[in-house]
């Protein structure tokens, strides 16, 4: 490809959205994460009285009537895809464009992606009416409404979410929907970057939408132990590197980013709000749930980030880690940074904004990847909320404790290591360092 | 293409209802016999549709010499572990890095990547609550408190959408750039073009791409036939009388390496990925424009990537799902592009289904087969071609690719299309 000769496209990021349990927009959420107040509360969507975990960061008096005009669209959408709907049409407005029909077709989207399935409601219709005896009886499927209703087929199609956006926005370029559990977001955002870099499109609609606050998703991860049983604390639950972490808290949510050819957004007089400058993507091969203590995986994807961005360590001042609050990723994530990082470890700032709005799964790479973009354009970094007792075997990272620190970011990372072993970091680049 | 680093394939594996190897499912094709029958899988009495390609007598533990790996994945899991196993086995990649010492041999497990195309899940996945539910009896505070006596504790582990990833990775391990691409029936071709766009980008050396997946259930054949998209007992693409599409089942799997890598251990080339492209309709989620638009901006794309022009394409493998509306969209894509110089036509999904986020895949997998047999199979199913469609060259009989390259198609949902080109390894 000639186009290898030429210097390389940069990638700006022109635009934010976000909805998270934190708040139901960028500037809300973003107060929230400067204060460390905790989006985590009991479960209130429904009745997890008899669960071992009864709390979850649930996004809040959330309306998608009120934020997206299209009825017709939203009776294709399930829970996520309201959140991801109202996220994209604030990252769109706050970069003040949008695709035309003679540009469409050089615009892509790129989002990480929930599990399938259907809703409870569904579920729960169709057990009544085709498994009252706990076993499918096939024969009765077909008699069961919810079974045969097309539009309970498209909200729980994995690809439903790409379909609504697209539409809503008129993207006709590359599209698609990636999902490897907890790192989709910000495998997401690092495909993106790339489909701009190599010329595929010129702008990209890039983030992340999940909801697993239900009976099914939450039992998933209360039989694997995974999440915080901290019931009568919940503000309390999530505490990425404290010693007595117990496990993650559940959240839902969406965030997105609209991304630009750095000279197409400079032509236009975009407002740029950082450099999304690289990406790297690791498998941890070890085992479905952890990577190794010693950090293996998390550090491959960090050091091919920073290669990726023609940065060295020395520049990063910013780390969003991971940071689940479970004792196996704090403990790993920690090992990675102390490695990559070397003597220079202690010059990071880090903080985990899931000690704030939880675990958003799918979402957490996109809407961490935004609040890096924040914390480069506000010059102050969010607050690793909860941490009373730093865990001896994080004792060297510098987490940003207590309150929000102010401090000019040049590099920011963030990190997303999923389950199945993907793992992302994205690096981004405070915007006045590229004159 | 000066100065592009070339992209080759050196190994495939593949598994569908038609056979268990790319070189069985390729006879298949040749035999002109469908391997869609009737669905066993469940008792289909009464049902309206009840034929599907439907992979008889799997036997998990057994095609993938592990009972055990069984607890933590699911049947179309089965498929792509199975496929990307038999991949990385025939390419020898894997055996040759065993030859090396340590670091170097970390050093290439980090250079080795994984793109994945995943259907994402299917419907029964979640029937695993049914027996809670009854125990529950309605009741969430009973479901939540009985959730550990009945469930098991790995049914979250079992649901996920990158398993596929997760396991090859961990059995032949691997630790470089990896994706896993739910994007329905595109998955497995934009895995394709995301793992050659890695090797491109200098990202990593090899990866292993698979795509799979078995929407061979009830629940899915049922929401399928209510969209009106399910055939009565076969899938004719491009006949007059053609009824819709099959479900099929399996998994398709190519070793791509830079052509320095392949090299470097000598391996053996079976052929060359050229270039891809994508293109959305942006209608919504079922909708599909008459016009073709999609696929012919996908197609276009793929011929800019590749440096190629339309007259360099010897053989098309079209999507030809045998829907009514996307087969005509798709030979109209295919007149914009190719006028009415058009190469041979085919299409493969009359003989094992619609493979969903594994069709692409798969469809790549024979293109190579047909293009190093310089055969363009028939579409056996055909009867009488769509006079509306009859400017498309295709044939219940055999055709001869008129050149080394082939497109591959793949449309799905949400109005996706993606296009790619392979060009055959010369003949040894």
């Amino acid at each position: 490809m000639s186009a290898q000769a030429a210097p390389r496209r940069r990638v700006a990021v022109t635009g934010l959205g976000l909805v998270t349990p934190a708040g139901n927009d960028v500037a809300s959420t973003w107060d929230a994460l400067l204060a460390g107040r905790s989006g985590v509360a009991p479960v209130t969507l429904f009745d997890a009285s008899g669960f071992s975990t009864r709390i979850a960061a649930e996004v809040k008096g959330f309306d998608a009537r009120a934020r997206i005009d299209d009825r017709k669209l939203l009776k294709y959408a399930n829970r996520s895809h309201g959140f991801a709907l109202a996220a994209a049409d604030e990252a769109m407005r706050d970069a003040g464009i949008r695709p035309s029909p003679q540009d469409a077709a050089r615009w892509g989207i790129a989002v990480g992606t929930g599990m399938m399935g259907v809703d409870y409601p569904t579920l729960d219709a169709l057990h009544r009416h085709a498994a009252p005896e706990g076993e499918l009886d096939v024969g009765r499927l077909l008699g069961e409404a919810t079974a045969r209703d097309p539009m309970v087929f498209c909200r729980s199609q994995s690809t439903a979410g790409v379909a609504l956006l697209a539409r809503r926005f008129g993207i006709r370029g590359y599209a698609t929907s990636v999902h490897t559990a907890c790192a989709s977001g910000g495998q997401a955002v690092g495909t993106a970057l790339k489909l701009i870099r190599r010329g595929t499109v010129d702008r990209v609609l890039a983030g992340g939408f999940d909801s697993m606050v239900s009976p099914i998703g939450l039992a998933g991860f209360c039989l694997l132990g995974a999440v915080s049983p901290d019931n009568d604390t919940p503000e309390r639950a999530s505490r990425p590197f404290d010693a007595t972490r117990n496990g993650f808290v559940l959240g839902e949510g969406a965030g997105f980013l609209v991304l630009e050819e750095w000279d197409a957004a400079q032509r236009r007089g975009a407002r740029i709000y950082a450099e999304l400058a690289g990406d790297g993507n690791s498998l941890s091969s070890y085992r479905i749930t952890d990577s190794h203590p010693s950090g293996d995986g998390p550090i491959q994807a960090m050091r091919q980030a920073l290669a990726d961005a023609g940065a060295t360590t020395a520049d990063v001042d910013y780390l969003n880690a991971h940071g689940t609050s479970t004792p196996m990723n704090d403990r790993s994530e920690s090992a990675a940074a102390k490695v990559v990082f070397g003597e220079q470890v202690g010059q990071v700032a880090v903080s985990s904004t899931k000690s704030v709005m939880g675990h958003l799964i799918a979402a957490a790479g996109a809407v961490e990847a935004a609040v890096c973009v924040l914390a480069i354009h506000h010059g102050r970094l969010p607050v690793n909320a909860n941490l009373r007792e730093l865990d001896a075997e994080c004792e060297h990272l510098d987490v940003v404790r207590d309150r929000p620190r102010e401090r000019r970011v040049r590099v920011a990372m963030s990190n997303s290591l999923g389950f199945g072993g993907s793992n992302s970091c994205l690096v981004l680049r405070n915007p006045e360092d590229l004159r | 293409m000066a100065g592009a680093q070339r992209i080759v394939v050196t190994g495939s594996g593949a598994i569908s209802a038609a056979g268990r190897s790319p070189a069985e499912i390729w006879q298949t094709l040749l035999s002109g016999q469908s391997a869609i029958g009737p669905i066993a899988l469940w008792d289909t009495t009464g049902w309206p549709r009840s034929v599907a390609g439907e992979i008889r007598d799997l036997q998990p533990a057994k095609l993938l010499g592990d009972r055990k790996i069984l607890k933590f994945i699911r049947r179309s899991d089965v498929l792509g572990l199975y496929a990307a196993s038999r991949a990385i086995e025939s390419s020898g990649f894997a055996a040759w890095r065993d030859g090396l010492e340590a670091a170097a041999a970390d050093r290439y497990n980090d250079r080795t990547g994984m793109f994945v195309g995943s259907g994402g899940g299917n419907y029964d996945g979640q029937y695993d609550y049914f027996p809670l539910m009854t125990a529950a009896a309605g009741k969430l505070e009973a479901f939540g408190r009985q959730l550990p006596e009945v469930v098991n504790p790995m049914w979250l582990l079992r649901a996920l959408p990158n398993n596929v990833l997760c396991h090859v990775g961990i059995k032949y391990n691997l630790k470089g750039t990896n994706a896993c691409i739910t994007n329905h029936s595109t998955s497995g071709m934009l895995a394709v073009i995301e793992a050659a766009a890695a090797l491109r980008g200098a990202e990593a050396d090899r990866a292993v791409v698979a795509a799979h997946d078995a929407p061979v259930e009830p629940q899915m054949l049922a929401y399928y036939d209510s969209i009106g998209v399910v055939a009565r007992d076969r899938l004719r693409p491009f006949d007059a009388a053609r009824d819709g599409s099959l479900l099929g089942e399996g998994a398709g799997a190519l070793m791509l390496e830079t052509e320095a890598s392949a090299a470097a251990r000598g391996a053996a080339v079976l052929g060359e990925f050229l270039g891809g492209g994508a293109a959305t309709e942006a209608e919504g989620l079922l909708p599909i424009r008459e016009d073709g638009d999609g696929p012919a901006a996908a197609i276009d794309a793929a011929l800019d990537a590749a440096g190629l022009r339309p007259a360099d394409v010897g053989m098309i493998v079209a999507h030809a799902n045998g829907t009514r509306n996307s087969d005509a969209s798709e030979a109209a894509a295919i007149h914009r592009v190719f006028g009415n110089a058009a190469p041979p036509v085919t299409g493969f999904k009359w003989a094992f289904g619609h493979l969903l986020a594994a069709s692409g895949m798969l469809d790549c997998v024979l293109a190579l087969e047909a293009l190093r047999s310089r055969t363009v199979p028939g579409i056996a199913t055909l009867g009488e071609l769509d006079p509306q469609l009859a400017r498309i060259p295709v044939s219940a009989q055999a055709q001869t690719p008129r050149s080394d390259v082939a497109l591959v198609v793949a449309r799905g949902f949400g109005g996706t299309n993606a296009a790619l080109l392979l060009r055959a390894a010369p003949a040894a």
